[in-house]
């Protein structure tokens, strides 16, 4: 994970949240990639492991689940400095990484099962 | 019936993994194509002007309670003006470039390349599928899924009483074309054109732009409302100038 991308984006008002797009912007790229990337590797590791029907999806959620936790704490739990809103980081994209996750998944397991 | 078939393991060597290989490597040739026939397009002035008289609008609407109200209201009139305001446009001039862009034989054949450069790897990739690879149980997904997907996925295979889990190879070409973009965004970087929603959004907005978003940020520029945020300000300017003074 990019360490010097996730800039903080709040200017200086105490009252009223203004906002610097573009670097709002660039870290939800950021939460977009971590996303992606971990449902690859959480795919390949669902196949290995020989996961079939719903455990799967649990592992899905689980991994979704890790990485939110993973990105809150590595924007030091002050959210609103990175994003403008919870939902941002914790379910965006929740859903965006399940077809590379299902065709990784599959990948795996049947590499792994049914050579 | 949920015995467990035995596959040939030929078939992992010579079905899955080229398949797969084959579409990442057409993904990455695609985009590399698109990139060089996409600068041949020299930008209108027009149009640019345009643009980017329309951002202006925009920041300007974004910002409106940071500044007074008497600075605000002299840019509002600047830009809506009825007489020379800049986003005003007779209604005699606002159908022209649309019409003219959609006429224009450069941005048509633009559009067109775009377009081929898209369906015809796919439709090629698929033909190729359909022609070496059917006819034989190729993968099993891992999850069961019901009976009504099982002229869908099953395609070659000609018995009804294999488990839907047991795929052909057509099947898992389409889970591949879906899957890939991921993985695609992830080694190529944003701009790439392998996602179809993405090229239509930008095919749709590029026609509209000049013509309808003129009046649209008149009209955004006509209603905002203006509520000053920063009233007391060189009050709290100069407390927080005595605390670090004292301090």
């Amino acid at each position: 994970m990019a360490s010097h991308d996730e800039s903080g984006k709040k200017s200086n008002e105490n009252e009223m949240p203004t906002f610097n797009a573009e670097n709002l912007q660039s870290n939800m790229k950021v939460v977009y990639y971590c996303r992606t990337f971990m449902s690859i590797i959480g795919g390949v590791i669902a196949g290995i492991c020989g996961f079939t029907g719903l455990m799967g999806f649990v592992v899905y959620v689980l991994v979704m689940a890790i990485t939110s936790v993973c990105l809150t704490a590595r924007a030091g739990f002050s959210i609103h400095s990175y994003f403008d809103s919870w939902n941002r980081v914790l379910l965006d994209g929740f859903l965006g990484g399940l077809l590379s996750f299902v065709l990784f998944w599959t990948f795996a397991y049947d590499i792994v099962h049914i050579f | 019936m949920a015995e467990e078939l035995v596959l040939d393991t030929a078939i992992r060597d010579w079905v899955l993994i080229p398949l797969s290989v084959v579409m990442v490597l057409i993904g990455i040739l695609r985009y590399f194509v698109s990139k060089l026939m996409r600068t041949s397009q020299l930008p209108d002035s027009k149009i640019i002007k345009e643009g980017q008289v329309i951002i202006r609008a925009r920041n300007l609407r974004a910002a409106a309670n940071f500044i007074p109200v008497k600075a605000f209201r002299a840019r509002k009139v600047y830009y809506t003006n009825e007489e020379n305001g800049l986003l005003h446009v007779p209604k005699g001039q606002a159908q022209n470039p649309q019409a003219q862009m959609f006429s224009d034989p450069n941005m048509a054949m633009d559009m067109m390349k775009k377009n081929l450069s898209m369906i015809i790897p796919q439709t090629l990739t698929f033909a190729w599928v359909n022609f070496f690879f059917s006819g034989f149980v190729a993968a099993k997904i891992p999850f069961p899924l019901t009976q009504r997907f099982r002229s869908m996925l099953q395609n070659g295979i000609d018995l009804s009483t294999v488990d839907v889990s047991y795929v052909s190879s057509r099947s898992w070409y389409f889970l591949n074309l879906f899957g890939l973009r991921g993985l695609f965004s992830l080694i190529l970087g944003e701009e790439n054109a392998t996602d179809d929603t993405q090229r239509m959004m930008q095919m749709s907005g590029f026609g509209f732009d000049p013509s309808k978003s003129l009046g649209a940020e008149k009209d955004g520029l006509d209603i905002v409302q203006h509520d000053w945020v920063l009233p007391k300000f060189e009050q709290r300017a100069e407390a927080v100038l005595r605390k670090r003074l004292s301090s």
